[in-house]
């Protein structure tokens, strides 16, 4: 079992109390928690996209695998030679394949999350999934996993492995996400399994984490509850001004409330200008492109004057 | 209640706290010297044992769905454990709680734990934050216990300050607390912060009346009661409404402090324990005692009732006692096709084919009214039943059974005989055997109940049963006995423990005698026996039509055949009581005695069956038609020494080989070894061949092994000359001394052989081979080489020529096996030969001469073989034919398609959900939504004629904008995409879809804000207003006739407005631009006056076409705007100008300007021309807003709302729902 510090750090790495848990400090080098703490503080910085700070914390030239892959997929986010990244990662990968391999068992499998984090990023699902492995007993794997069969709309498989992973992983915060997460995309009983949990990690004391505030917001939207998921979205907001997804799902529950004229169009276009690399904007740019193209395929006639003869 | 049977007992230190697991045989107990013990009660085994509390453990609960214990000690800790085996351990400690803690339980839905406490407080704790998120203050003395309520969100707690208190704690759920500020960091539930909590909870009522401390107290599980406990030795039970709570009634006789008072989950009792000494039963209704159950030297603590079963357990002094209160097992007797059963105390008949199931005779007054009776014996010729009962010391009532169906149903106490005795059964038509176990005589008695002999059995009889005409089977405490009554004597004796039930097949000719753990199947004079045993308790058994008896346990229904073999049909989650049994059904009764029918596969046995009776025909054809692998099956044909049989299960290449080396089948062996390929089986493949002199397998296997040696040898063996003569090339090429010699001597290559020796320097050898051999010139040559004459060896002997050589090739064995003697033609062999799946005709179900070799047993089985076709229909499964046989088998591999589907890498992408949105809605918005905008142009295009889509492009971009979301679950990996649902309730794919970004009420608002602008004269916003709006109308989405008929008045309404908008911006454009130009400009504020605009903006209309005519001096068109001005009965001031208007028209009426303008023809204005098109004039339309144009703009773009082509042909909305 973890220790209550470590238990607490992870806790607020799913719940994604990023900022929290960067701020918050390290335990002694020697200390067993030293590493996984170290690792959830890299991958929140990570996670906040800053990969030169959590590149910054990583010690250089240490020998343990997880933190090498960490160090790699910051890197991987920052965008410089990511072919080279996802070389060193996939070398990684097979480093840790194998009996004799470096590293704890932790270890191993925090290298596997890591580099399917990567390889998902990188579009490279099969790959992904193959490093992370389809029958993992590493609840961290399973959530990237099932994450990524939900990206390619098999919410079917996904399905399949949390039933799999509810036999060993009981009483799992992380679990519980696994299936609101799962429960976002089909919609099960009216997202009301997804809509308690994030309102029962809202009210959880010990932490507080603008994400999730975002996340139930999002969930209300998917409930057809604009207003509040407003009122959610834009806590979240006043918590953590940056926050390119809250912006995004405030731009929908705006587009869908009864708001004032233009509220969405504005916000949309302070996400355009902020985030321009959220997905949101893209496959909006590219459904406008697609847009231009449709029309043109009618051929418009010439408008109807009375001729003044 | 005569009856508590004590399950189970285990000695401990005092026990404090039980729980009972909810679906396992599973019991927590706390104990006083700090340990929690978890029993499997069933098997009477300590499972486990939880010992982290320093101190004694009261509280302790087992959640409801998942593994999970919580205890609560006195060391103030309430701890949660993980019990699954495999990793049990402490998973979190809740501290908080100043004393020490009294109970703890799990809420049935939410993640809560409520604990009570000797520090006054009543605690709920969040088992996922692990924090506590309510402290209940208010008891003003310890919390002895504290209780959810089983459904609402109440709490009932009994505390030593003399009250019972409920709490309502319904805010709890509603409103999780800091939900205002979650911001607030960390959360330690330390002393302090009681305040917090306080607000949510309130005490709902405060139950007085316990004249001391009140030890424990729960909620009924459906009624609005409340029992408690208390040193005052009473248990009282209130009832309480929406509004108060009030004292109902005392229940008094514990001489002691009650410990604990639970309501029975299923009947009107109360149990109760006390420091006394003792277990009471209470009857809920009347309050008065029924039972005690008394122990020596032991006060009892605690109770637990378990949720769903008739069970109990109470902890004492010294260890705990589960009990049940009742026999379970109904009394039920079969005949034919009828079950006649007892439940409720009324004797019922079901019908096992049409399920018909009634009540035909009350035995209400038979014994006590507590106790079921116990057995039933029925006979089919004068309708008469027996049943017994324990009470009173036992007695048997002998009644009969109305005739057909009737009003009342009478009570057996009319006309029924009754007697004591303890087992009483129909032992013939007229005849019925009594056994009293006290005297241990047989009564037998006739219908009027009148003794006609008395017998007394040879053994001590516990229990008699049917033995077969004019016999009995007494059963004995080592032995059972099948006794004639007639001649009074034993006819054979078994030894069995004792035995319980016996249960005879449909023609009576086997028996099965059940005692707790065994079944002995017995055949009618019990000359051949068998016997099965059980570790898991025996409950009830029924005969299979083919002579299978089936029977159950606690938790399987299993099978047994005759001569031993048995096996698992299926399990069970609760004892069930097997009745009958018919083809694939099982029927049973409940433990509540209510019919049930379980359906299971037969096939195991039945093909154990047809294997026991040599029936290869019916073997073959289950294998054909059933599903039948599985380790087992191929154990049980390997075991039995059947591997030839077994090889047609297994796929698996293993094995395959493993069997087929057993059966010595070398042709599948040979193939199974091609794909294993390793040298291990190609050895054994060599040796089995070997023994079967198939030496071309066995040279083959050989060459697999690259194993020279021998098969040089096996080459020599067959005479197989070329295979030599390539053996010493192979030789050769391998440079492999040894082997080339070989070769050359199996060969007889005297050269070779030479050859070989003078290359290892072995000149000595060489020189005398080839000596011998014969070859002079090349022993010279030998010589030479070594550097010697034939004078240097002068010494050596001379020997006679070699007649060394391979022996001649006799016959030719190289081309022939080794004549092997047929085994036969093997049934097998020949299936396998026909092609098994294919080929065959389809056995009768009829043991046909194979049965005649079978044993004399199996005659008897083999009979009744024949009744399945006779009376069961069902069996016609057995008899498909082959042509449904195989449709079968492809639906099946298709069904079984995506269950194979591998996770991992390989999983393909599935449908995304926008597509099911496509393909579930006709609609253009719901299109748009998905992003498929080439589908919903397409719709707009086909519906509403709509061609320039232009326009339309930040509409589209925001619909498709809102309809989707993202979120990132999971750290760094890219956002899911979440698409908006407008039936967020539906989870079915095939019936999603999108979210409604742009509902018809958004879209009336927006006309409205159009309006206001006409007020405003701010007609070009107007217009571009209007213009929006009937873009936003074309994405809108509709759901009933209703909307569809607003949403059409919504766009004439907009058009109309549109189109008066416009004339008026041209009028002024032209009075602007076109001074002179009066006729066109009084024209089109005419024109105005014609469209259909609300009365407000009517007035404007006709005021402005009013005065533009009297400034023209068109004083009799203006005389008319204002008549027809009048008619809206505008502002006084305006009527005033408008009488005005009209005198000066009446007093010259007359016009200067000629225009174009009818206003007595109706008339229609085009859109385009703005002019008129009167009534029967040709015109074509906007085939969206339906806006009239003269027929010569036709195929032009609708200037009005610019979207359609004028004239174009549309379908219209499709109408979806």
């Amino acid at each position: 079992m973890d220790s209550s510090e470590l238990y607490h750090v992870k806790q607020q790495f799913i719940l994604g109390a990023y900022k929290t848990l960067i701020t918050s400090s390290l335990p002694d080098e020697s200390s067993q928690d030293y590493i996984p703490i170290l690792l959830y503080q890299v991958r929140a910085h990570i996670a906040l996209s800053d990969p030169q700070s959590a590149l910054k914390l990583i010690p250089s030239g240490t020998d343990n695998v997880a933190l090498k892959a960490a160090a790699s997929l910051a890197r991987y986010v920052s965008g410089t030679d990511t072919d080279a990244v996802l070389e060193e990662l996939r070398d990684l990968s097979v480093e840790v394949e194998g009996d004799d391999a470096e590293g704890s068992e932790r270890d191993r499998a925090m290298v596997r999350v890591l580099a399917g984090t990567a390889f998902a990023r990188a579009g490279e699902v099969e790959e992904a999934l193959e490093t992370l492995g389809a029958d993992t007993e590493d609840l961290e794997a399973v959530a990237v996993v099932v994450q990524i069969y939900l990206s390619i709309n098999r919410p079917d498989l996904a399905r399949k492995e949390f039933e799999r992973a509810k036999r060993w992983a009981e009483d799992d915060l992380l679990l519980q996400l696994i299936e609101s997460t799962i429960g976002l995309v089909t919609g099960k009983d009216s997202y009301s399994n997804c809509s308690s949990f994030y309102s029962e990690q809202i009210a959880n004391p010990s932490l507080s984490s603008p994400h999730l505030l975002t996340s139930r917001g999002v969930t209300r939207i998917l409930r057809n509850e604009f207003q509040e998921a407003k009122s959610d979205l834009e806590e979240s907001l006043t918590q953590q001004k940056d926050d390119a997804e809250a912006l995004a799902a405030h731009v929908v529950a705006s587009g869908l409330a009864p708001s004032k004229k233009g509220e969405a169009d504005d916000l949309w276009n302070q996400l355009v200008s902020e985030h321009p690399t959220h997905p949101i904007v893209i496959d909006v740019a590219k459904k406008s492109q697609f847009f231009d193209e449709c029309a043109a395929n009618f051929t418009v006639p010439p408008t109807a004057v009375a001729s003044r003869a | 209640m005569s009856v508590m049977l004590t399950k189970f007992e285990s000695k401990s230190n005092r026990v404090k706290g039980l729980a009972f697991h909810p679906t396992q045989p599973l019991l927590a107990a706390a104990l006083h010297n700090g340990s929690v013990q978890l029993w499997n009660y069933r098997m009477g085994v300590l499972v486990d044992r939880f010992e982290e509390h320093e101190g004694p453990v009261r509280g302790v609960a087992i959640h409801p769905t998942r593994a999970l214990l919580a205890t609560g000690g006195d060391d103030y800790k309430i701890k949660v454990w993980d019990i699954r085996p495999q990793n049990r351990k402490c998973l979190f400690t809740l501290h908080g709680h100043l004393d020490y803690v009294r109970t703890v339980q799990f809420h049935h839905e939410m993640p809560w734990i409520l604990s009570a406490s000797d520090d006054q407080t009543i605690r709920i704790w969040n088992s996922t934050s692990r924090n506590c998120i309510a402290i209940l203050t208010g008891h003003s003395h310890y919390v002895m216990s504290a209780q959810f309520h089983p459904k609402d969100d109440l709490i009932v707690s009994a505390s030593m300050d003399q009250t019972v208190r409920v709490w309502d704690i319904s805010g709890l759920r509603k409103n999780t607390p800091n939900q205002g500020a979650p911001g607030a960091p960390g959360g330690p539930s330390g002393p302090g912060n009681f305040e917090t909590f306080d607000n949510f909870s309130t005490v709902k009522y405060v139950l007085e009346g316990h004249d001391r401390g009140v030890n424990y107290a729960m909620f009924h599980p459906t009624l609005p009661l409340i029992i408690s406990a208390a040193d005052d030795r009473v248990i009282k039970i209130w009832r309480m409404s929406e509004t108060k709570a009030w004292e109902v009634d005392s229940c008094r006789g514990h001489f002691n402090n009650v410990s604990n008072a639970l309501f029975h989950p299923k009947h009107e009792l109360i149990v109760s324990c006390g420091e006394d000494k003792t277990i009471r039963v209470w009857d809920l209704a009347k309050r008065t005692a029924i039972q005690t159950f008394r122990r020596e030297h032991d006060r009892f603590w605690v109770l637990a009732a378990h949720p769903n079963l008739n069970l109990f357990a109470a902890g004492h002094d010294s260890g705990l006692i589960v009990f049940k209160l009742e026999r379970e097992r109904p009394a039920f007797a079969v005949h034919q096709d009828t079950l006649y059963y007892i439940r409720d105390k009324y004797v019922r008949a079901y019908d096992f084919g049409t399920g018909s199931d009634i009540g035909l005779l009350g035995v209400r007054k038979f014994g006590s009214p507590y106790v079921p009776p116990r057995t039933l014996s029925y006979n089919p010729a004068e309708r008469a039943v027996i049943t017994t009962i324990t009470s009173d010391g036992g007695m048997f009532e002998l009644a009969t059974l109305p005739q057909g169906q009737q009003g009342d149903v009478k009570d057996s106490s009319v006309d029924g005989k009754k007697g004591p005795g303890q087992s009483a059964i129909f032992v013939a038509r007229n005849r019925l055997a009594v056994l009293n176990k006290n005297t241990q005589l047989i009564e037998v008695r006739d219908l009027s109940n009148s003794v006609l002999k008395t017998i007394k059995p040879p053994v001590q009889t516990n229990e008699i049963f049917y033995g077969g005409t004019a016999s009995l089977i007494l059963s004995s405490t080592s032995s059972v006995v099948l006794y004639d009554i007639q001649q009074q004597k034993t006819i054979a004796e078994v030894n069995s423990p004792p035995v319980k039930y016996v249960v005879w097949n449909a023609d009576g000719s086997l028996v099965a005698l059940m005692s707790k753990h065994t079944i002995t199947i017995a055949n009618r004079n019990f000359s051949q026996t068998s016997l099965i045993h059980e570790t898991i308790r025996i409950k009830s058994g029924a005969w299979d039509d083919a002579g299978v008896f089936i029977y159950s346990t606690l938790n399987h229904i299993k099978y047994c055949l005759s001569q031993g073999d048995h096996g698992v049909i299926c399990t069970l989650d609760n004892p069930v009581y097997l009745t009958r049994v018919k083809g694939k059904t099982v029927h049973c009764l409940d433990r509540s005695a209510r019919p049930r029918t379980i359906t299971f596969d037969p096939t195991e046995y039945r093909f154990k069956l047809a294997l026991l009776k040599n029936n290869h025909e019916e073997m073959l054809y289950i294998i054909k038609n059933s599903n039948l692998l599985g380790q087992s099956i191929i154990g049980y044909l390997q075991q039995k020494g059947f591997p030839e049989i077994a090889l047609h299960f297994v796929q698996e290449t293993n094995t395959r080989f493993e069997l087929a080396i057993e059966c010595g089948n070398l042709e599948v062996a040979m193939e199974t070894a091609k794909e294993i390929d390793r040298p291990e089986c190609w050895e054994r493949l060599a040796q089995q061949a070997l023994k079967q002199g198939n030496h071309k397998i066995v040279e083959k296997a050989y060459q697999q092994t690259k194993n020279f040696d021998r098969l040089s040898f096996l080459y020599l063996a067959t005479g197989s000359v070329d295979k030599l003569a390539k053996m010493q090339k192979i030789a050769d090429a391998r440079g492999n001394p040894m082997s080339r010699f070989h070769n050359a001597l199996y060969a007889g290559d005297v050269e070779g052989r030479i050859a070989v020796l003078r290359d290892v320097g072995l000149h000595p050898l060489a020189y005398l081979t080839a000596k011998t051999n014969g070859l002079d010139e090349l022993a010279e040559e030998i010589l030479e080489g070594a550097g010697l004459t034939a004078a240097d060896i002068d010494d050596v002997p001379t020997f006679g020529a070699s007649t060394l050589k391979p022996p001649p090739v006799v016959t030719t064995t190289t081309n022939l096996n080794w004549p092997v003697v047929s085994a036969g033609e093997n049934f097998w062999d020949r299936v396998l030969a026909n092609g098994m799946l294919e080929g065959g005709t389809e056995p009768a179900y009829v043991n046909g001469d194979a049965a005649a070799a079978a044993s004399s047993a199996l005659d008897a089985w083999a009979k009744e073989e024949e009744i399945p076709d006779d009376i069961d229909p069902e069996e016609g499964g057995w008899e498909l034919d082959a042509e449904g046989e195989e449709f079968q088998t492809g639906r099946e591999d298709e069904s079984d398609e995506p269950e194979e589907e591998e996770l991992g890498a390989g999983a393909a992408p599935g449908v995304s959900e926008v597509e099911h949105w496509t393909k579930n809605s006709p609609l253009a918005a719901d299109h748009v939504a998905a992003g498929s905008f080439d589908t919903a142009m397409q719709l707009l295009n086909r519906q509403l004629g709509v061609v320039n889509f232009v326009l339309l492009k930040p509409l589209f971009l925001s619909i498709y904008r809102s309809s989707h979301t993202y979120l990132s679950p999971m750290a760094s990996l890219p956002p899911l995409q979440l698409h908006v649902r407008r039936n967020p309730a539906e989870s079915s794919l095939s019936r999603v879809l999108p979210v409604v970004a742009r509902s018809l009420q958004s879209v009336r608002s927006e006309l409205t804000e159009g309006y206001r602008l006409v007020s405003g004269n701010k007609l070009a916003e107007a217009q571009e207003a209007f213009r929006h709006v009937l873009q936003s109308l074309l994405v809108v989405v509709l759901s009933s006739d209703e909307e569809a008929k607003q949403w059409r008045d919504t766009v004439t309404a907009a058009r109309e407005y549109l189109l008066g908008v416009s004339i008026e911006l041209e009028r002024r454009r032209v009075a602007e631009q076109e001074p002179d130009n009066t006729q066109r400009s009084l024209e089109l504020a005419a024109y105005f006056t014609h469209c259909q605009l609300q009365p407000p903006h009517m007035q404007i209309a006709l005021r402005s076409a009013s005065n533009i005519f009297a400034k023209a001096n068109n004083q009799a068109h203006a005389a008319r705007f204002s008549r027809r001005l009048l008619e809206l009965k505008p502002d006084p001031k305006i009527v005033a100008q408008a009488r005005q208007r009209i005198a000066a028209g009446d007093r010259n009426p007359r016009n200067a300007v000629e225009i174009s303008y009818d206003e007595f023809t109706q008339f229609e204005i085009c859109a385009a021309s703005f002019t008129p098109i009167y009534k029967g004039s040709p015109s074509v339309h906007c085939p969206y807003t339906n806006a009239s144009f003269h027929p010569q703009y036709k195929g032009q773009l609708d200037p009005l709302a610019q979207l359609t082509e004028i004239g174009a042909t549309a379908s219209g909305l499709p109408a979806p729902w």
